[in-house]
């Protein structure tokens, strides 16, 4: 029996659709595209923070050492950093492999090197700290100790960085849920304003069907469905624009963005914010037709 | 069955649509409410399925006051009822099927029975050829017929008819009263609001006159 009804409401549903078809399509792209924008901010947070996990793991200080140093200084430094406790392994990088390193990774922005016929990278050296946790005191404890040695010219310790991208990352989902959610909230008043033509467009059979002793419940349940219908269906098809728009963006960039497209490398959503995203969807059509329902078809 | 006692109703001041109206209709009786037009016959019926309340007065169906009976629940007296419309009011997307099943469908009635028993009342109003029809592909005399097997098909206790043969040629008229007849006696009570007193006459039965919004018994014979 509840099978039956269930078949009817969703006939009802479908029809209604079907019937209204121009509305509808036009009600689904805007919470497709209400979705597209909320997927695309959470892809790129995701992005980010991924890789401020990725360089939290190797955690790292680079020391920038000035370019006129002999080879005995470079190794007085290089063996007080290698004598710290905080230390795990340490590696000089001269300027040549610096700049064979830009270059691999900015191949674009080769020629401006060789044009340059200087070298500008200055020689470092790269300490891979033992424990990822390290309170981040100790360590600019750590580098402010080295940093007393003249030859250090500058310090890169990428926990700093980490921290940025992951902010960023915060950043990046925060502004993708205020642009998402003003579009979600504008997709919710369609959805109200479609249900409401809908709910116009079928008052007659409405009053036949409460003449005839329908429910007020009977009444509602396949608007309430319609609604529940375009949100899946908006935030599905959203899905897989942000799917195609990811896989599709590198391609169009190219490799104009060199090193950059590790970090801006598009990944998707993860499982459990598709399906947020496909509840989403489901709860704004529902609401929309709640909220139309209750001014437009109080009985 | 049906009780009015001092029955009023306003729709603007200083008008009555009824007028202190009494009425007492008893299970399977036969009456017809006539009267000009904007004497209140519609109101009377409109108020009986609850769809008008009245300004004052008792109305009770069944042993039920149906003024304290709360909006939600209405549907249970309208289920007892069956309604018929001067302009039919068919659903013209759907099929004749679905329009007479549609009285069974509120009630969650079980397809096997929904299907008897829209056979079973579409075959009483002689259109069991056109049961996968469209209304739109029906007569005017057959899509009252269609509205009629809405109303009966699940075996209302009472059954209300406004104006039920006011867009149809004479010979359907009698064709569609002649259909009612029948149905009251199989024991449902007919209330049809009519102006035709030709019909009235030739169909007999209790009529009530309503003038103004008041109600007299009246003997057209």
């Amino acid at each position: 029996m509840i099978l039956q009804k269930a078949k009817y409401f969703l006939k009802e549903a479908l029809n209604s659709l079907w019937q209204f078809k121009i509305r509808h399509v036009f009600s689904l792209t805007i919470i497709c595209l209400s979705f597209v924008i909320v997927g695309v901010f959470l892809s790129l947070s995701n992005n980010l923070r991924f890789r401020a996990r990725e360089l939290s793991k190797n955690l790292m200080v680079v020391f920038y050492l000035h370019k006129d140093l002999t080879a005995s200084e470079r190794g007085l430094i290089e063996d007080e950093i290698r004598h710290s406790p905080l230390v795990d392994s340490v590696r000089a990088v001269g300027p040549e492999e610096a700049s064979e390193k830009f270059i691999e990774d900015f191949p674009e922005l080769k020629d401006i090197l060789l044009n340059l016929n200087i070298n500008p990278f200055p020689p470092s050296i790269e300490a891979s700290l033992k424990d990822p946790g390290l309170p981040t005191e100790k360590i600019i404890q750590f580098i402010a100790e080295v940093k007393k040695n003249s030859g250090v010219e500058d310090v890169q310790f990428n926990r700093e960085w980490a921290e940025k991208i992951r902010s960023l990352g915060r950043l990046t989902e925060a502004i993708g849920f205020f642009l998402g959610g003003i579009l979600v909230l504008a997709s919710f008043f369609i959805v109200s304003n479609v249900i409401k033509l809908n709910v116009l467009a079928r008052k007659s059979e409405i009053e036949i069907l409460r003449l005839v002793g329908a429910t007020n419940t009977f009444i509602r349940i396949p608007f309430l469905l319609e609604g529940m219908i375009l949100g899946v269906a908006g935030s599905c098809l959203s899905l897989l624009v942000v799917f195609f728009l990811i896989k599709l963006f590198p391609l169009y960039l190219g490799s104009s963005l060199g090193a950059l497209q590790e970090i801006v490398g598009f990944r998707y959503l993860t499982q459990t914010q598709v399906l947020a995203l496909i509840f989403g969807g489901g709860c704004v059509g529902f609401l929309g037709s709640l909220s139309s329902l209750a001014r437009f078809l109080r009985m | 069955m049906i009780e009015l006692y001092h029955v009023w109703k306003q729709y603007q001041k200083p008008l009555w649509a009824l007028s202190d109206v009494n009425l007492s209709v008893t299970k399977g009786e036969f009456c017809f409410i006539t009267g000009p037009s904007g004497s209140g016959k519609s109101t009377l019926l409109k108020a009986i399925y609850r769809e008008v309340i009245p300004t004052e007065g008792q109305i009770i169906i069944a042993g039920k006051n149906i003024q304290r009976i709360p909006d939600h629940k209405i549907c249970a007296i309208r289920r007892q009822m069956g309604i018929v419309f001067q302009d039919f009011r068919l659903l013209f997307h759907k099929r004749v099927f679905d329009n007479v099943a549609i009285a069974l469908r509120v009630l969650g009635t079980h397809p096997r029975d929904m299907k008897r028993k829209t056979f079973i009342a579409l075959r009483m109003v002689n259109l069991q050829q056109r049961l996968w029809d469209y209304p739109s592909q029906l007569s005017y005399g057959e899509q009252q017929r269609v509205a009629i097997a809405r109303a009966i098909v699940n075996n209302p206790l009472i059954l209300l008819a406004d104006e039920p043969t006011g867009n149809l040629d004479p010979d359907l008229a009698h064709e569609i009263f002649g259909l009612f007849r029948v149905i009251n006696k199989q024991g449902t009570t007919v209330i049809i609001c009519t102006h035709d007193k030709e019909l009235i006459r030739r169909f007999g039965g209790r009529v009530l006159y309503l003038h103004e919004g008041k109600l007299h018994e009246k003997d057209i014979g």
